[in-house]
């Protein structure tokens, strides 16, 4: 709490700052390049010498503590000599042709050098030249530029959490670079490109496509995961180009995802649908709006005439905007059928009377680093939502212990303090044992006691439960694996049922960017836009694909990569009468089942409103036309409504729409039917078939990331498709690494098998989302291999 | 009243048309300066600013590395330029278009310009018919600046002493 003076000016400081971060409060300007307030200091750039009185030599502000009294000048010529002094020096190796940069013009040194520069050098010898590194398909090196600041080294250990790149040899000889060759892997990577100050890290995909001046930057909301970070998008010409973060310190702060930042590439892919396409006599022909929307009446018709709207079902992707989750569900209800849901990869509905009126994170995204204790159950919490990963790692850089509950042992970039692996069918047994702990331990005598009688209380469990206890703030969080697993309903009983007993807050992830919204606008087959309970429930998703209808209403999504079961989903698209498909990319299976294609706007073609985890209704604006005839989806399913002769779809601007869904959430009472725990099986545990056990790559969740070149690039090392076993399980099954084998499930398939240890013992996992497993069917499913 | 008697001979005697008709013989008789364009042409200065023209270099490598400082300079908006990586992996044109009907030769381009690419050449007999033909593309500069290549390289030589 010392008082300094900066420039003349008195400034209160705050306990442990330093010259810089006072002064920046102020708003005295000091300049620098290895400072940033989001990361450590390193104190090595030299750039912010500041004369102190009494300091017989010029000081860097940015690690000099502030002490009581000191007297600091920024701008008096002893501090202008050093800082002069240090740019001469940072200058001599760095190469002047900032006209081929691709920073120029967003570039830190350029722009200090216009204020600090001198414009010539005494320096005639050779300038050092730097080899690039590679660092895979999303970061640009160019290192010759760099300047040593560091920035990017600290970010990746402070906020990444892992050690890609680092300073080697010393002095002139410095070069940052990867210890062994290898791409940068890092969900967060693209943020170094923000934190470096010059251009030797630049974006790949916006590599020399223009210059920052003559971008039009536009706040958006990232589009995939449930966070809703802030985003500027940079746009030139009617062209997506660029995708940067915006400053939320409530949400995402300064970073930004990688599938945020770089699935805009898939905006300009060349699977997009330019115009409306219609199947006539097997062959795909495209057509005007007018006769697609005729053809969808007249199909969809014969369909409700011959069968009734009970036969019609409709499934919507979870990242799609409120407005058109809103009237999707109205287009729906106005022709008479409930079968509408966004829950496409869950398999377990049994509790959808019970959900609260849209998941919720029951914290602020801020509070996650403040907890004293963090229980995952069932999350891959830094690949499924990248920033709350992050700030998970920030909790447990304070000292947070965190506990997962998982069926993969995932090798998170944050230490997990005790972990219970298990295998899918034995997630239920596991929490019901630290709840069987939890009420042991708090004394209660709760109804669940007697329930689990048989269960065996293990270490690990018990461990759990006294932490989570003792933690004076603690949050359990519920994450996507939990969420789709075939108990899932089961599962979140049973965490509510922990959080009670221990007095914890319980906070739930979400599939997509906005699946609250698909909540609230009543996106569910039982509730109406609002939660007004439905007499009569329509099908689920799983439902409709079971009960193979005859018509399908699909927006924004391919079923077979984005439903829980991909077999299922085809078969019920195939056989049947009617499939109107609203998409943005057409691939060749969506051929093989649509009736009808009508082309939609994607990312950054269209407005709307996402609501993020914590109940944050963010919109946005569409900032370039869609491409060749595509429409926003809310004016296809407004148009839709018309020639359907339905009521009420008058809207001419998408905020109409949102003001009508804010109007009914403002007014319309919701309820639920709570059931008690009353039965609790636990399920027979068949160890002699192979479980298998689904994970979606963090760049398959949805169509956008899967079009996006680069990011697909970054996965394709990951060899994706592959069995996976852990040690024990191929011994037993007499398996080697990197042996071909055929995998039988409701189709087979040939694929290598990869040692896994992350994987529990007697079960198998398989990626899904991808095009190459589509032929084997559900995410949990039984599994043969034949040799 | 002197006055007027001198009006009047002066009237009377045609005075001021034999005045004027002097000045005509004198130029009847003295030595011609109309310049017989097209065939003559008056001399231009080198710091002319007529038709732009895109450089190379000896080897035959474009100039242009597509920094887009003329197009951030130019205070008429008429350049417009997309920007990609060549194969090579060098920042290069994809296109580069100068709209002439904007352009108001102000030659600040060629001030900004780091590699000496775009100029302003001496050209100034040139003309539009057609819709369209204001925009000079990438080839059309280019070649432009192949024809003119020593012209261009003269006239920057002789201006290099004053810069
Ligand atoms: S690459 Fe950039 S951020 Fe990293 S040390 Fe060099 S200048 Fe700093
Ligand atoms: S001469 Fe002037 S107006 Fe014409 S293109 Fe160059 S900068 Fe623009
Ligand atoms: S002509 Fe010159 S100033 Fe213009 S983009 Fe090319 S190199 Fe840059
Ligand atoms: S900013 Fe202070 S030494 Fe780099």
């Amino acid at each position: 709490m010392a008082k300094i003076e900066i420039d003349g000016k008195e400034v209160e400081t705050l306990q442990g700052e330093t010259i810089i971060q006072a002064a920046d409060r102020i708003g005295a300007y000091i300049p620098r390049f290895c400072y940033h307030h989001k990361l450590s200091i390193a104190g090595n750039c030299r750039m912010c010498l500041v004369e102190v009185e009494k300091a017989p030599k010029a000081l860097p502000a940015c690690a000099t503590p502030v002490a009581e009294g000191m007297k600091v000048f920024t701008k008096t010529a002893k501090a202008m000599e050093a800082q002069k002094a240090v740019m001469e020096f940072l200058l001599i190796n760095h190469p002047l042709d900032c006209p081929i940069c691709d920073q120029g013009g967003q570039c830190e040194l350029q722009d200090l050098s216009m204020g600090f520069g001198a414009d010539t050098s005494g320096f005639i010898e050779i300038k050092r030249a730097v080899p690039n590194p590679d660092l895979g398909p999303l970061i640009a090196t160019d290192m010759t530029r760099c300047i040593h600041c560091t920035r990017c080294v600290r970010f990746e250990e402070e906020i990444a959490g892992q050690r890609e790149l680092g300073a080697m040899f010393r002095g002139e000889h410095m070069e940052i670079t990867t210890y062994v060759k290898h791409t940068v892997k890092s969900e967060l990577s693209g943020n170094a490109i923000d934190v470096c100050p010059v251009g030797a890290l630049t974006s790949k995909p916006f590599r020399f496509k223009a210059r920052a001046w003559e971008l039009t930057q536009t706040g958006s909301i990232a589009p995939h995961d449930c966070l809703g970070s802030n985003i500027n998008l940079g746009t030139l010409r009617q062209e997506l180009l660029r995708v940067t973060p915006r400053e939320n310190e409530a949400i995402n702060e300064i970073w930004l995802a990688d599938r945020d930042r770089f699935s805009y590439v898939g905006v300009h892919s060349s699977e997009r649908v330019l115009l409306p396409m219609i199947k006539k006599n097997g062959e795909w022909q495209k057509v005007s709006w007018q006769q697609a929307f005729e053809v969808a009446l007249e199909s969809l018709q014969k369909v409700l005439n011959k069968s009734g709207a009970e036969s019609f079902g409709a499934l919507v992707s979870p990242s799609a905007t409120c407005e058109e989750h809103y009237l999707l569900q109205a287009f729906m209800r106005g022709i008479g059928s409930n079968n509408i849901d966004h829950r496409l990869r869950q398999q377990d509905f049994s509790d959808q009377q019970a959900a609260p009126l849209m998941p919720t994170l029951g914290v602020n995204i801020n509070d996650i680093p403040l907890q004293n204790a963090i229980l995952l159950i069932g999350s891959n919490i830094q690949k499924d939502q990248p920033i709350a990963g992050l700030k998970v790692r920030q909790a447990t850089l304070k000292g947070t212990k965190v506990f997962a509950v998982n069926q993969l042992d995932y090798h998170f970039n944050f230490k997990v303090a005790e972990k219970l692996i298990v295998k899918p069918k034995q997630m239920v047994v596991a929490l019901a044992s630290i709840a069987k702990a939890l009420s042991i331990l708090t004394n209660q005598d709760h109804a669940a006691k007697t329930l689990f009688a048989d269960v065996v209380v293990s270490a690990e469990a018990k461990a759990i439960a006294e932490q989570l206890c003792a933690a004076e703030k603690a949050t359990i969080l519920f994450g996507l694996q939990a969420c789709n697993h075939s108990q899932a309903g089961l599962l979140r009983q049973l965490a509510a049922l922990i959080a009670e007993l221990s007095g914890k807050t319980l906070g739930f992830l979400s599939e997509g960017s906005n699946a609250q919204g698909a909540w609230l606008a009543g996106c569910v087959p039982h509730r109406r836009a609002g939660g007004q309970l439905l007499i009569k429930p329509g099908l689920n998703a799983a439902e409709m694909f079971q009960q193979q209808l005859a018509a399908y209403l699909l927006l924004g999504i391919e079923p077979e990569l984005d439903c829980a079961d991909s077999t299922q989903a085809l078969t019920a698209l195939k056989q049947a009468e009617c499939v109107i498909a609203l998409t943005a990319f057409v691939t060749d299976r969506m051929k093989e089942y649509a009736t009808v294609i009508l082309p939609i706007a994607t990312f950054g073609e269209t407005s709307g409103t996402f609501i993020n985890i914590t109940g944050e209704w963010q919109s946005f604006s569409g900032v370039v036309s869609p491409q060749g005839e595509a429409r926003p989806a809310w004016k296809v399913l407004r148009v839709l409504g018309n020639v359907f002769q339905l009521e009420g779809f008058n809207y001419v601007a998408s905020e109409e729409v949102l003001e009508q869904l804010r109007q009914i959430a403002a007014t319309k009472v919701f309820s639920v039917k709570k059931n008690p725990l009353a039965t609790f099986a636990i399920g027979p545990v068949d160890d002699n078939h192979l479980q298998r056990i689904t994970e979606v790559p963090i760049y398959s969740i949805d169509s956008l990331v899967r079009q996006s070149e680069p990011l697909q690039v970054m996965q394709q090392n990951e060899k994706l498709t592959a069995l996976r076993v852990n040690k024990h399980t191929a011994e037993k099954l007499h398996l080697k690494a990197k042996q071909m084998v055929t995998v039988k499930q409701v189709g087979s398939l040939t694929m290598p098998v990869e040692i896994d240890e992350r994987v529990p013992a007697g079960c198998v996992l398989i990626m899904g989302g991808i095009k190459e497993t589509v032929p084997l069917g559900a995410a949990q499913g039984l599994v043969e291999v034949l040799g | 009243m002197v006055k007027t008697i001198i009006r009047i001979i002066k009237s009377f005697t045609l005075w001021e048309l034999f005045a004027g008709l002097l000045l005509t013989g004198k130029y009847f008789w003295k030595r011609k300066f109309t310049v017989q364009f097209p065939e003559e042409k008056t001399p231009v200065s080198p710091r002319f600013r007529g038709l732009h023209a895109l450089r190379r270099y000896p080897n035959g490598e474009e100039r242009c590395i597509a920094c887009k400082l003329c197009e951030a300079v130019c205070p008429a908006l008429a350049i417009t330029i997309d920007s990609e990586q060549r194969a090579d992996g060098s920042r290069r044109t994809k296109s580069y278009e100068i709209d002439l009907f904007k352009c108001i030769y102000c030659g600040m381009c060629e001030e900004a310009c780091p590699v000496d690419s775009i100029v302003l050449t001496d050209m100034s007999h040139y003309h539009i018919a057609e819709r369209g033909e204001n925009i000079l593309t990438k080839e059309k500069l280019l070649a432009i600046g192949d024809k003119y290549e020593e012209q261009i390289a003269a006239a920057r030589e002789e201006e290099g002493r004053y810069r």
